[in-house]
């Protein structure tokens, strides 16, 4: 049943996009045990150390080396650790050890390799980059970080290229008397000029050659910047491959939808593989009934604030399920994908089995709002 | 305007924190408590400004109006919103200590400086942050403070601590000048008791619970020493069963059960699944040894004024018991 599914025909890279809270990780993790049980060697990558997941999985935490999962099919889960990958492309792209050390030791670097914008979006994709090509996997599943601005984890490649583009580091650079002594026409003086200004009242800004240290590192970074450039081109390739999907993920609510059509439409414009979304904690719709009603169905004997309670339990639950309906058909019609809609569940998932109840609802090609058979 | 919150603890001491930041992860209701704190500060006559950071704005609709931008906005009486942006912090900031305003364009326009300040680790959030400070300090022409409370949406966990960290990441390596005397002052805001508090704000699901529980430690920790705020579970399921009705939901429907009985009885188990797991987290974030105060879960279709209104009500003192 799950090997029929579209979802993973062809696939080797599955993306879960979208904003905090709406059960990426959960749905990365449970999609990759679906395509693991179909029979592909399967990999799934988390952002978050989400501990009971892990556990869910049979393991003790997450980390960055690749663990596998006990079971009758070929699972791997691991989580994206950024220090390593940022050192091992550091070693792989320097030109020789000496160039990497003079990196890897930068002040500069530790912040650059784990808090600059939109580095974790790029590590995260050239783990992928490195996992695929390694031939090991079928099929890589990706959690993202969650997006508060999207497109972050779409340009952060695009980004952080431009700011390293060598004219700009150059620019930065270069002595600043230097400079001046060897412009030799007057539209280059009034240039050096210019930046003589801008980079005092740098300095008065920042209170030290704050940027000039900056220019330094990246003076040394800039050795790397060729082969980085080619990575970040095939990762750029790699995330609009034809076997890459991207899932956007979100709950039912209306606000959350909203952000989740146009990340969507973001997506499609810029020529990324949208594959559907997964809808989350749907509230799905229950027939309705009132307390008299629920005490006759109970029969004689039964006190009647048990059926009041259940009445309000069951009025509860559908106007919720009426929100839910509105969010979900927001979502519905917009295109030719399906979308995948899970339950709200009782309880949270902590184990294999739950994890698959999780992966039956999101295999389950729902396209309509329709989700009384729901547990 | 319906009943004052009776909540000792969103009346109590921490009330009087001018400068309160408003933290969790994602998605657990950061910006409905934010609206809450200013909200409920407003009402009692304080001149409040409420804060988001270049975020997709969800507080204006609390109060039932459209998005404001980055420029200080009337939400009602004694209640101001913005949605501080990097961009215009920055010139702001520039224009205030280059004083000439065409050195400042000269260099903050230059294409190459653009490109750099983005790639300064923080640099935006550094930005963000510094307006919000220099919104405390903010003077009128007698000399007073403008705002009485500052409540500010501060960024989700994870992200967030890096947040926190930055004035003082940039005090201990940027040794002199501007930039390090602004952070050394903004450091000295967040970690005063007598001006700051960071309210943490959860859900009572697995995730998010332990990520708060982590998030409480490190920004609570002597190493960090930020005053905490109060700890607000979010989204309560309130009881409605009593003993009786919690058995026989357990006994399960007669054999003969209609669908709508049938369909009841598969909504009370799992509303008692949702209820029992809220229970099941109060003990772990009680252990945290920090007021905790819930929200009920609203089985409402939008989150507006009338909600903030109702929630604003039911804020609880330490969980339901």
């Amino acid at each position: 049943m799950s090997s029929a599914d579209p979802l993973f025909e062809g696939a080797r890279l599955i993306v879960t996009a979208g904003a905090g809270g709406v059960g990426k990780t959960t749905t990365a993790a449970a999609l990759a045990l679906e395509a693991a049980r179909a029979g592909k060697k399967t990999a799934v990558l988390t952002i978050d150390p989400a501990r009971r997941l892990a556990n869910a999985l049979g393991l003790e935490t997450f980390h960055g080396q690749a663990q596998r999962v006990d079971g009758p099919f070929e699972l791997w889960a691991m989580m994206l650790d950024m220090r390593t990958t940022a050192d091992s492309m550091v070693r792989r792209f320097a030109p020789d050890a000496e160039a990497a050390r003079r990196i890897l030791e930068n002040p500069y670097y530790g912040a650059f390799s784990t808090s600059l914008a939109g580095t974790q979006e790029y590590m995260a994709v050239e783990q992928v980059h490195a996992l695929l090509a390694s031939g090991t996997y079928d099929l890589v599943v990706l959690d993202t970080p969650p997006a508060v601005h999207a497109l972050d984890f779409l340009t952060a490649p695009e980004r952080i290229l431009g700011a390293l583009d060598n004219r700009a580091v150059n620019w930065l650079y270069r002595p600043r008397d230097e400079t001046e002594r060897r412009s030799p026409g007057y539209g280059a003086r009034l240039l050096g000029r210019g930046r003589q200004v801008v980079l005092r009242s740098l300095d008065k800004f920042t209170g030290g050659p704050f940027f000039e240290d900056l220019a330094t590192f990246l003076q040394a970074f800039s050795a790397l910047f060729e082969a980085f450039r080619q990575s970040s081109r095939a990762v750029q390739a790699l995330l609009r491959a034809e076997s890459t999907r991207f899932l956007v993920v979100t709950a039912p609510y209306p606000g959350t939808v909203r952000e989740a059509v146009a990340f969507r439409g973001e997506l499609v414009t810029r020529g990324f593989p949208f594959a559907g979304f997964v809808c989350n904690r749907v509230h799905g719709a229950r027939p309705e009934a009132d307390a008299s009603t629920l005490a006759a169905a109970l029969g004689l004997g039964v006190p009647r604030a048990f059926a009041e309670q259940l009445a309000v339990a069951l009025a509860e639950h559908g106007r919720l399920a009426a929100r839910d309906a509105v969010g979900l058909g927001a979502l519905l019609g917009i295109d030719e994908h399906p979308v995948r809609v899970v339950p709200l569940l009782a309880e949270d998932v902590h184990d294999l089995r739950g994890l698959a109840e999780v992966g039956s609802h999101l295999m389950k090609n729902f396209s309509s709002a329709d989700t009384s058979n729901s547990p | 305007m319906s009943d004052a919150p009776s909540s000792k603890v969103l009346n109590g001491p921490l009330y009087d924190r001018r400068f309160v930041l408003v933290t969790g992860k994602g998605g657990v209701g950061k910006s409905t408590v934010s609206a809450l704190l200013a909200s409920h500060a407003a009402a009692r006559g304080r001149r409040t400004l409420v804060c988001e950071l270049n975020a997709v704005e969800r507080i204006p609709a609390l109060f039932g109006r459209g998005p404001v931008g980055p420029k200080v906005t009337a939400l009602r009486e004694n209640l101001w919103g913005v949605n501080i942006q990097p961009a215009q912090a920055l010139e702001e900031y520039a224009q205030m200590k280059l004083r000439v305003r065409a050195v400042a364009r000269l260099v903050f326009d230059n294409p190459f400086v653009q490109r750099f300040m983005q790639l300064v680790p923080g640099m935006n959030d550094l930005l963000l942050l510094g307006k919000a400070f220099n919104h405390e300090r903010e003077v009128d022409a007698s000399g007073r403070p403008v705002w009485d409370t500052i409540i500010v949406d501060a960024p989700a966990t994870g992200h967030g601590v890096t947040f926190f960290r930055l004035p003082r990441v940039i005090r201990d390596h940027v040794p002199v000048g501007n930039m390090h005397d602004e952070a050394r002052d903004m450091w000295n805001l967040l970690t005063d008791p007598t001006r700051t508090a960071t309210h943490l704000v959860t859900l009572p699901e697995e995730l998010p619970v332990q990520e708060t529980r982590e998030l409480a430690h490190t920004l609570f920790s002597k190493d960090m020493g930020l005053p905490p705020g109060a700890l607000w579970l979010n989204q309560v399921p309130p009881p409605i069963f009593d003993a009786d009705s919690r058995a026989r939901i357990g006994a399960g429907p007669p054999a003969d059960a209609s669908p709508a009985l049938n369909a009841a009885f598969e909504v009370a188990r799992m509303r008692l699944g949702r209820e029992a797991q809220a229970q099941a987290y109060l003990a772990p974030l009680r252990a945290l040894g920090l007021p905790l105060l819930t929200l009920p879960l609203l089985y409402t279709r939008d989150l507006g004024p009338a909600e903030l209104e109702t929630l604003l009500a039911r804020v609880g003192d330490g969980g339901p018991t």
